[in-house]
């Protein structure tokens, strides 16, 4: 062991406590400078260099940067997933300035950048070269030395402080990401098991385990917090066990990942993620019967069907175990069949407002609903068609702010859609375009060539991709029915 | 140069891994002592923060070592790099375990754990170790909820071994890829086919939640967050309790309502049970279809907040709470009580220190007393000097007659602060049984008591006490009395005895010839007090001759007498 200095104490302290200082600051820092970037790009896009505005935003955009340089050495801004990494601490996205991140997340990927670094000294001439620079390249089709000629024009354009290199990923991240897709299968298995074990328990009027189902939440938010695109494949599947309890979860599922955009804290997620996996639980007191009925329910057995939201009040207040009495459960339980003017079910009499946690959920619960088979709907409808008939009907009584959060999350094609192209390959959505601007044209997995040859896993490509002619090398001519190919989307997401 | 401070790495900075061995050692010695210490004191207890302080002292050489500590979990032990730093072999006293049988595997705490975030994590410990057996929680949801940002921490799910995994879906039948071909090429659109979606379906900004939606989105949330959830819940219930006609459905509702109050009243959420017993009025009215037992179960509801505890934890809630309800929802409440709660009443209301729920409540124990003065009576046979002090001030406001035996039987054995009280309280009720009880009062061993007993027979013109008020006035009992009680006595003599009294009294003033031998001052100013108070034209003669009296003391008394006995 080395001699203790004899300052050691105070000297571990001060490192201590400027680590953490420091990470606080790269978070704001970074995020402020995120911000100037995405205004820069902006006013810069829409004025000449010389206007006011831009030169305001190009001031901005080097005092943020040269904020954080006073304290490191030099910026490395990453882009990893659909995180920004400054100086490896991860930015946080919230309701401010999703859309920002979004924005400058896509440029820089466009422009074929994964990693920006900004050296100390960092001029504001570079910062009106660089952003310039990168709003051409970003609006030019894909090639494969785009980010090549970046490199080459920033260096003739005497930026030298300011250097892009293309995504890293390494073995290692091959590696975390497939353990990634293995801890959220494996919190889905556990998610549907601790369900089914409550409403079965219900069923059988036995105490059901509560810590279970905390720690099922729990492990949710965590895997939309860390793992969101692997959780969301996972809610293509739709027939792993009763529908009930899968339903129940991809409703879970698709609720955080809204709470998420919208900026909810860690435990808001889990309160939200906790009345969505007990939104349906009244179905447990919902006689079998009537539950599996196969066909169409008669006019008795709709009212009972409908009695399942406050049905489920009444079952959370049973459920022994809870040191609280899960209110806001038991609220979303109730009223996530009740339209925005308070028509649906159950009737209201007394006044209320609806719960925003009842219209996400109301929302999750419909999308997952009407593109699930169940007993009495055979037929389910394709995530597309679902989508537009939530946004442009409002008989259906959802909020359309959180309607449009949704399309928002899932794209105008959400994954798991089956679509065909005119390559004549069939392919399964595989996640949103990260360029808002290319929104009906999902990144896509193509599982069947031209020639009508199964590719079993496929590859993942681009529908926002151009050929050298500078058209889509591929468009989405139609969204089909993946039972027509013999085609079970959620295999692609197991 | 790649950043990856969030990468988990241990690198050791020095050979002597024994001596790093021993640094770790020490720090479990301390963190056990620390868990200790916040097991026993409060933060504020020089004791928790002395441990507190040594936690992080001890961390300091520790860092010297490793850039992270990362800890194995066995059953009983904590290892670092396959060495034992902590063994417990009692499984009930050692931490290894507490973590061990919640699933934690190993714990890694990272620089800056001490400054903070160790303590929370060693109170989590402290908390877990007694969580109850069917607590919702255990040691890994209450970790979750603190989002350790310096301390990770790796478990197994326990109990989840049989859960099913997800697979793939069987393999398909090959299909000959000429015929996929050619359902594609079928499927390949004439023109715009059901199914196929543009942006153009869509609105143009759906990308982007514009400024007014997200302040929207945002007012929702703290809207979530700040309305009162129970009283949501109470509102549909009482919504099914009113539109939900079947009688199973009905009674485990009501059940469920009636479940809730006495826990609203013990978390002290009386404005939810104000709200409670304004529904039932509402059900009451409103319901159709309502079972008489479901009536009953109804109107019944208020008697359970008239039950002592209850009542009891309601209104020490609401003297204790920072926020109060309206007056309106405690009026509600209060209207509520049965007659039943107004021994709890009344031996709260000489506790209450909020002004406003203490004239709230005095107001219901009025209305009760008023319309039950037997259950006041049965207040009166306790022994708390508040309680009786009270409800003795209640009985003098309300002047209640059938409450004048156990007054009496007060005026025997209570305390005197209580007695004096109970002489008003009979004065003020003014009836012959109420002076009969007061006529054991004039032997009382207080002096107040006797004058206060005295002047409610006076005031009252009680003549049946005359007897015992002219034995003290003519007789030796008050000799010894001070000027204020002879002048209580002399006084109530006056009023009571009226003109037959001055051939007593005029005497007693020594306005008769100079040779009779005059009373001391003290009684001849008592007796011109007497006088004033018969005020007759003689009373008034015998005074204006003793107007001018050598002694000031008589003179002033005989000044003063006259004055009252002019107007």
């Amino acid at each position: 062991m080395t001699e203790p200095r004899a300052s050691a104490g105070a000297g571990r302290r001060s490192i201590a406590d400027t680590m953490q200082s420091t990470e606080r600051v790269l978070r704001e820092g970074g995020r402020d400078l995120l911000v100037q970037v995405y205004a820069t790009l902006r006013s810069l896009k829409l004025y000449p260099i010389e206007n006011e505005q831009v030169q305001r935003a190009l001031d901005e955009l080097s005092a943020a940067a040269n904020a954080l340089l006073a304290i490191e050495d030099e910026l490395e801004i990453r882009v990893a997933g659909e995180f920004i990494f400054v100086n490896a601490t991860r930015l946080r996205l919230d309701l401010d300035n999703f859309a920002s991140f979004s924005h400058v997340l896509t440029t820089l990927r466009q422009s074929g950048i994964g990693v920006m670094r900004v050296d100390s000294g960092a001029e504001r001439r570079e910062w009106q070269v660089f952003i310039s620079l990168l709003l051409t390249f970003a609006a030019r089709e894909a090639a494969p030395n785009k980010l090549f000629e970046l490199q080459q024009k920033l260096v003739q354009g005497g930026v030298a402080r300011i250097v892009v290199e293309p995504p890293v990923e390494s073995d290692e991240d091959l590696e975390d990401e497939e353990k990634a897709k293995e801890v959220a299968k494996r919190t889905y298995e556990r998610t549907v098991a601790v369900t089914k074990e409550v409403v079965n328990s219900v069923r059988a009027g036995r105490s059901a385990s509560v810590k279970k189902v905390k720690r099922a939440v729990q492990g949710i938010v965590d895997q939309v917090l860390k793992n969101e695109v692997s959780v969301m494949g996972l809610t293509t599947i739709r027939d792993y066990d009763e529908y009930t309890f899968v339903h129940s979860v991809n409703v879970t599922i698709f609720s955080v990942l809204i709470g998420k955009r919208l900026g909810l804290t860690k435990l808001q997620l889990y309160d939200l993620g906790l009345a969505a996996l007990f939104h349906d639980v009244g179905k447990s007191r919902v006689p079998l019967e009537v539950l599996n009925k196969v066909g169409s329910l008669d006019d008795e057995e709709w009212r009972i069907m409908q009695a399942h939201p406050w049905l489920g009040v009444l079952t959370l207040f049973g459920l022994r175990g809870y040191g609280e009495i899960p209110y806001r459960s038991m609220i979303s339980a109730y009223e996530h069949h009740m339209k925005l003017d308070l028509t649906g079910y159950p009737k209201s009499i007394r006044p209320r407002e609806l719960s925003v946690y009842s219209k996400i959920i109301a929302v999750a619960d419909a999308f997952d609903a009407a593109t699930s088979r169940r007993a009495y709907q055979t037929q389910p409808l394709q995530p597309a068609e679902v989508l537009q008939e939530m946004w442009e009907n409002p008989r259906r009584g959802q909020d359309p702010v959180l309607v449009k959060a949704f399309i928002n999350l899932t794209g105008i094609y959400p994954v798991g859609t089956c679509v065909i192209l005119d390559s004549y390959e069939v392919a399964i959505v595989h996640g949103p375009n990260p360029d808002p601007a290319q929104m009906n044209r999902p990144l896509v997995r193509i599982v069947v060539d031209s020639e009508g040859l199964g590719l079993g896993d496929g590859f993942v490509a681009n529908l926002a991709d151009t050929n050298d002619g500078g058209t889509f090398a591929r468009s989405i001519i139609k969204v089909t029915d993946p039972d027509r190919y013999g085609i079970k989307p959620s295999d692609y997401f197991v | 140069m790649r950043f990856v401070r969030d990468r988990s790495v241990t690198i050791p900075i020095t050979d002597d891994r024994l001596e790093a061995q021993a640094v770790v050692e020490s720090l479990m010695q301390v963190l056990l002592k620390g868990l200790r210490a916040i097991q026993l004191y409060l933060p504020n207890n020089p004791v928790y923060q002395r441990a507190v302080a040594n936690i992080r002292t001890a961390f300091e050489p520790v860092w010297e070592h490793t850039t992270e500590l990362t800890l194995q979990v066995a059953e009983t032990d904590l290892i670092w790099e396959g060495t034992a730093v902590l063994e417990q072999d009692t499984k009930s006293e050692s931490v290894a375990w507490i973590l061990f049988k919640d699933g934690i595997r190993a714990v890694t705490l990272l620089p800056g754990a001490e400054d903070e975030e160790i303590v929370r994590f060693l109170q989590v410990i402290q908390q877990a170790k007694t969580l109850e057996r069917e607590s919702t929680d255990d040691l890994l949801t209450l970790l979750w909820e603190q989002d350790f940002q310096t301390i990770r921490y790796d478990y197994v799910e326990l109990g989840m071994d049989e859960v099913p995994q997800l697979e793939r879906s069987e393999e398909q039948p090959e299909v000959k890829p000429a015929d996929v071909r050619q359902e594609v090429e079928e499927e390949q659109p004439t023109e715009t086919p059901k199914g196929i979606v543009t942006v153009d379906d869509f609105d143009a900004t759906l990308y982007f939640l514009d400024e007014e939606e997200i302040d929207y989105l945002r007012r929702e949330i703290e809207r979530e967050y700040k309305q009162d959830l129970k009283d949501n819940v109470l509102t549909m219930l009482f919504d099914l309790l009113e539109l939900q006609t079947y009688s199973t459905v009905r009674a485990e509702l009501l059940s469920i309502i009636e479940n809730f109050v006495p826990y609203l009243l013990a978390v002290g959420d009386f404005h939810s049970v104000a709200y409670i017993l304004k529904e039932n009025h509402v059900i009451l009215e409103r319901a159709r279809e309502l079972l008489p037992e479901h009536r009953q179960l109804l109107e019944d509801f208020p008697a359970k907040l008239s039950e002592p505890q209850s009542l009891g934890q309601l209104l020490q809630a609401l003297d204790e709470a920072a926020v109060h309800p309206t007056e309106d929802e405690l009026g509600e409440l209060f209207r509520e009580l049965r007659p039943s709660a107004l021994e709890t009443v009344l031996a709260w209301l000489p506790k209450l220190t909020n002004e406003r729920v203490r004239s709230l409540l005095y107001a219901s124990a009025r209305r009760l007393a008023q319309a039950h003065p037997e259950h006041l009576a049965k207040s009166l046979e306790g022994d708390d000097e508040g309680v009786l002090l009270e409800t003795v001030g209640l009985v003098k406001e309300l002047k209640l007659p059938p409450v004048v035996p156990a007054l009496g039987k007060l005026l025997a054995d209570a305390h005197v602060t209580v007695r004096r009280g109970v002489v008003d309280a009979l004065g003020a009720i003014g009836t012959p049984g109420a002076m009969k009880q007061l006529e054991q009062a004039l032997e009382d061993g207080d002096r107040d008591v006797r004058i206060a007993t005295v002047r409610v027979f006076g005031t009252q013109g009680y003549r049946q006490a005359l007897n015992g008020i002219t034995a003290a006035v003519t007789g030796r009992k008050l000799r010894d009395a001070d000027l204020t009680e002879k002048t209580a006595f002399f006084e109530a003599y006056g009023m009571l005895v009226g003109v037959q009294g001055l051939p007593t009294l005029i005497p007693m003033l020594g306005v008769r010839g100079v040779f009779r031998r005059k009373e001391d001052p003290e009684t001849r100013a008592c007796a011109a007090m007497a006088i004033g108070k018969i005020g007759t034209p003689e009373a008034r003669d015998a005074l204006e001759r003793a107007a001018k009296d050598k002694d000031p003391l008589v003179r002033n008394a005989v000044n003063r007498a006259m004055q009252e006995s002019a107007r």
